[in-house]
């Protein structure tokens, strides 16, 4: 891409200089603290660690219980991110044709977004349970067909759900507002040309999005990883026998709770890890495919 | 001479603040618990009546909303030198405290201060667990329970018995007779370890794991594998399989004692604390009563131990905020204060005065306390012996984490209760080694 | 609309009805909850109709929590952190989108990095910052010799201190050294055309003119969607302020909010007042979904890059 530019780099560096100075002491120097945390047996109060090198790493990476919370996250990010885009894609397409109704489905579906993640678990938990939500009527008609109370999938399956719910408002958002940003010339040429809607939205609108999917995938992914926290604690605590133990509610659970700062660091790098390393390469191998203009 | 100009703006930061200091004529100091809601409200409750009754101290309480996060915020903010002086930490937190070191045991402070406190007044079952290996208390017990076995007299007596079973096997029994006479459920449970591991192993005086709990060294390694615990794990498996208990959680709608107080479910194990709130809960719907935690047949019962929490005292603060501390404890510690605290919450007194003076008042006669001195009876019921004084292992939330993972996956049936509990003991000791090598070369006090 | 496609329509309408019957659902269930008595909330099965008792819950809980305290507090949190993230965001997206200089792409990813750390992860060592925002640079100071030569040379003992415990800047800067914002502004300014930027250089206004007079006005409906989204993260915060804060004066919404289920498994016991807590919900939810609503218009188009 080729791009015009100014030439006094000093007004770059004064310009970048304030956030770089807030990630800095906000970010970074804590995170180089937890850092080092991982390499040694840090006792929580402070007043002594010991360096152990590599140890906590290789303890977790055999650890058959670790790899099982990976698996957990990464089916958790997949199939949240493709619900949840899926279905803003659908409403935010069905949404742009700007029929009768328009204003009141657009803000009806967006303001969805500004609920608080505890909440959200808290009304899901009223709606999954299986003696006394909606989902008793459920169990009602087939006894026990519902149970995430003991069963780890159904519970992985509520807490999916629920995860995706938070993240159709956002993503229908950016949708609808890419959707607006087609320039409806197009639009209207391609119909004149006997175009119609469906053939309209296959061959000009979604190829146009692609910036749109390309950003939202990045943030959906990567929140899923980084952001599920609030859910998972309200509605499951990890369970059923670690059914739904996100890679970062075990680290909560593992630091904050059980004290164990350091495995809890160790934790935090790969983690920290895994998503630059997905983002890393869908920067490099999918913004490729990506239409700016 | 060149001052540089952070230094400049510390200076006059140092200024303000310290002026702000000053000003004030009572000594303040921060206190920082666990509990919330209403039992939250009536620890708010004695901050309120310490301030009201002297007017040297003030104490500052806040609530940290749930005993992780009271231990966790309070650990952040030692690290930052902005703790409070008093913390109250719940049994689990207690090695994790102990080998930090940095506290100031409440027995040399109230000595220091000379303020006279009769140590021996305190119940040995509950004593013991906050105290050294020399018997000196480190931490003040402030909110002790101990678990008991909630049983609806009426849903008993239609299926034909006259009193609570006092032994597993008439338990099983009970249970098997409740379903018979069309209740749906006889006993709602779920797994926790403080009920089915720890005071289990108490009551039938059995270790959990080596070094008599821990106390004797760091280098303990759980056994309950191969305990009796075993057979009661197993117990609870069958009667889930065979439908004599229901699970009952939070997350699945009612849990275990609301079930209970809702008249769903016959039996609840759980802490004397929630007694008050059981009452509150049932409102006269049905008669109930408490009794202490069944035993397996021909076992000499032994007393159980205290949950809860206590009240640590942290190091690093200015002795006025520590002669504060000291009469806040020593508040405490009256027979009054006990008395409001036993009324206003489900826990039990402390001291023995306290229990005596509150038996002399007829306090345990009636509706809503009657009852609660089961609980004083469970932890009284032998003098601690070497395995009966509590549990001093590292990690232990960790261990207790694992434990309910666990059995929650043998109780799918994924596995067998046997191995369930073999993973469970292999895990834990796993982070009992962690723990005894981050404290390399310390001792347990 | 183009044609007339009534077979159509009427599928799109009852695909728009579907997703928002199935995106309020769990609100209506909230609502529900938050009208009826302690009884009916937590009966089996559960009551699914609205009860009577809505606006009493809502005053009860509205007293119990204090809520005018915290609400005016985190209006200011939100506030702030807007504010702050506007600004920084922008400028930092500048900084890397219209300059050529080699550290463009290490700079714009040690800013999106934030993202991949939660703050439940390092939220001890934040703390410790907390309390003391300058001990980086009392450490670096430290370490690299520099206290003890100012020491020796002006006698001069440099201790930093700035602690931000219990105040607005504490609980407002760590929420805006993250990356949504300078994403965002990046996708933006990457959309600017050339022709713009080179017929600013040869009107000879230098990159702070092209800041102030194009970029900016240009980027108001991109701001508001950032203003948007960072009110209502701003407003949700839970997990910063319960650490951070412990003076009630200083309390924010979120935190309160959690206070009203008390978490009967680690606690001891207590009677969940589901009912309060249900309305208390729905008034810590109101001020970001009706700013949401307000700015919906501007935050759509605001999200698009192509408005020249």
């Amino acid at each position: 891409m080729r791009r015009a530019y100014f030439k006094n780099n000093w007004v770059a560096a004064l310009v970048v200089a304030p956030q770089l100075l807030i990630i800095f002491v906000f970010f970074y120097w804590p995170t180089g603290q937890a850092l080092y945390w991982a390499f040694t047996l840090e006792q929580p109060f402070g007043g002594g660690s010991e360096w152990v090198g590599f140890e906590n790493f290789q303890y977790l990476l055999s650890d058959g219980r670790y790899w099982d919370s990976v698996w957990i996250s990464t089916v958790y990010a997949l199939a949240t991110t493709v619900l949840a885009m899926g279905m803003a894609m659908i409403l935010a397409l069905f949404a742009d044709r700007q029929l009768r109704g328009y204003q009141s489905f657009r803000i009806g579906l967006i303001w969805p977004y500004a609920v608080a993640a505890p909440a959200i678990g808290l009304a899901f938990r009223f709606i999954f349970n299986p003696s006394a939500g909606v989902a008793s009527y459920l169990n009602y008609a087939f006894p026990d067909v519902w149970n995430p109370v003991m069963n780890g999938n159904h519970a992985l399956t509520m807490v999916i759900i629920a995860g995706a719910w938070k993240q159709v408002s956002y993503s229908f958002i950016f949708f609808l507002a890419g959707l607006q940003s087609i320039p409806r010339s197009l639009t209207e040429a391609s119909a004149i040309d006997g175009a119609r809607v469906m053939r309209r939205m296959w061959d000009i609108q979604l190829p146009l999005l692609t910036p749109t999917v390309f950003f939202l995938v990045i943030i959906n992914i990567t929140d899923s990883f980084t952001d599920s926290f609030g859910i998972v604690s309200t509605m499951t605590a990890g369970g059923p026998a670690r059914a739904t133990n996100l890679m970062v509610y075990k680290i909560y659970e593992d630091g904050f709770r059980g004290l164990d700062y350091s495995g809890a660091a160790a934790q935090s790098i790969i983690l920290m890890f895994l998503v630059i390393a997905l983002t890393f390469f869908q920067f490099k191998y999918v913004e490729r495919r990506v239409h700016y203009t | 001479m060149k001052l540089p100009v952070l230094s400049t703006s510390v200076l006059a930061f140092a200024a303000l603040t310290g002026a702000a200091m000053a000003s004030g004529e009572k000594i303040k100091f921060d206190y920082w618990y666990g509990l919330s809601g209403q039992l939250g409200e009536a620890v708010a409750g004695t901050c309120d009546r310490f301030n009201a009754s002297q007017d040297q101290y003030e104490i500052s309480c806040v609530g940290q909303d749930g005993y992780a996060n009271a231990v966790q915020n309070t650990i952040a903010a030692f690290r930052a030198k902005q703790h409070p002086t008093v913390v109250q930490a719940y049994d689990a937190g207690t090695a994790d405290l102990m080998m930090s070191g940095e506290f100031y045991p409440v027995s040399k402070m109230m000595a220091d201060f000379n303020i006279d406190i009769d140590w021996n007044d305190y119940f040995p079952g509950i004593a013991n667990y906050y105290a050294s290996s020399t018997g000196e208390l480190f931490s003040m017990p402030f909110n002790s329970s101990t678990p008991v076995m909630y049983f609806n007299t009426a849903e008993l007596k239609a299926a034909g018995l006259d009193t609570p079973p006092a032994t597993w096997e008439e338990f099983e029994a009970a249970l098997v007779a409740l379903k018979a006479s069309g209740k749906d459920c006889a006993y709602g449970y779920a797994p926790d370890s403080w009920i089915d591991l720890e005071q289990f192993s108490m009551a039938h005086g059995v270790p959990i794991a080596t070094n008599n709990n821990g106390y004797d060294g760091l280098d303990s390694e759980y056994v309950y594998n191969t305990t009796l615990h075993v057979k009661h794990m197993e117990n609870i498996k069958r009667w889930y399989d065979d439908g004599l208990l229901e699970i009952r959680t939070s997350q699945g709608g009612l849990n275990a004692r609301d079930s209970f107080a809702q008249g769903e479910c016959s039996f609840y194990l759980g802490s004397i604390a929630s007694h008050a709130t059981v009452g509150k809960l049932v409102d006269g719907a049905f008669e109930w009563d408490v009794a202490m935690i069944p035993v397996f047949e021909g076992t000499e019962r032994k007393n159980t131990v205290v949950g809860g929490a206590s009240l640590w005292v942290l190091s690093g603060k200015s002795d006025d905020e520590y002669r504060g501390a000291a009469e806040y404890l020593k508040f405490l510690a009256t027979v009054e204060s006990e008395e409001w605290w036993s009324a206003n919450t489900g826990y039990i007194p402390v001291t023995k005065s306290g229990f005596d003076a509150l038996n002399a008042k007829g306090f345990y006669d009636n509706p809503p306390y009657k009852g609660r001195e089961v609980a004083i009876q469970s932890l009284t019921y032998t003098e601690p012996g070497p395995l009966t004084r509590g549990i001093r292992l590292g990690g232990f939330i960790q261990a207790r984490s694992e434990w309910v993972n666990e059995v929650q996956a043998a109780l799918q049936g994924t596995k067998t209760m046997q191995e369930a509990l073999d993973t469970s003991v292999s895990r834990s000791n796993d982070v009992l080694d962690k723990f005894a090598r981050t404290y390399r070369g310390k001792q347990l006090p | 609309m183009i044609e007339r496609t009534p077979v159509l329509n009427f599928v799109t309408h009852a695909i728009l009805f579907t997703g928002l019957a199935i995106l309020v659902l769990p609100i209506y269930l909230v609502v529900v909850a938050a009208s009826q008595t302690l009884p009916d909330v937590m009966a089996i099965p559960a009551k699914l109709l609205p009860g009577d008792q809505l606006i009493v819950n809502l005053k009860a809980a509205w007293i119990q929590a204090e809520f005018a305290t915290k609400f005016q507090n985190t209006i200011i949190l939100a506030t702030g952190v807007v504010v702050g993230k506007i600004v920084l965001a922008a400028l930092t997206a500048f900084g890397i989108v219209f300059f050529n200089h080699r550290l463009r792409m290490p700079i714009f990813w040690m800013v999106f990095i934030t993202l991949m750390l939660p703050l439940e992860v390092r939220i001890v060592p934040t703390y410790a910052v907390a309390a003391n925002a300058l001990s980086p640079f009392q450490t670096i100071l430290d370490v690299t010799g520099l206290v003890w030569l100012i020491n020796v040379t002006t006698g001069v003992e440099v201790a930093l201190n700035w602690n931000l415990l219990n105040s607005y800047t504490g609980l407002i800067m760590p929420l805006v050294a993250t990356a949504t914002g300078t994403f965002l502004y990046r996708q933006f300014f990457l959309t600017i055309p050339d022709e713009l930027v080179e017929a600013a250089k040869m009107d000879g206004a230098g990159p702070l003119r092209f800041l102030r007079d194009i970029l900016i006005p240009l980027s108001t409906t991109n701001m508001a969607a950032l203003a948007t989204i960072m009110f209502v993260v701003g407003w949700n915060q839970y997990l910063w302020p319960l650490l951070i804060i412990t003076d009630p004066a200083y309390g924010v919404a979120a935190v309160e909010l959690s206070r009203m289920v008390p978490d009967s498994n680690t606690t001891g016991g207590d009677v969940p007042n589901w009912h309060f807590a249900m309305a208390g919900t729905l008034i810590v939810m109101l001020p970001p979904v009706v700013v949401v609503i307000l700015m919906q218009r501007w935050f759509v188009r605001g999200l698009i890059n192509t408005d020249k």
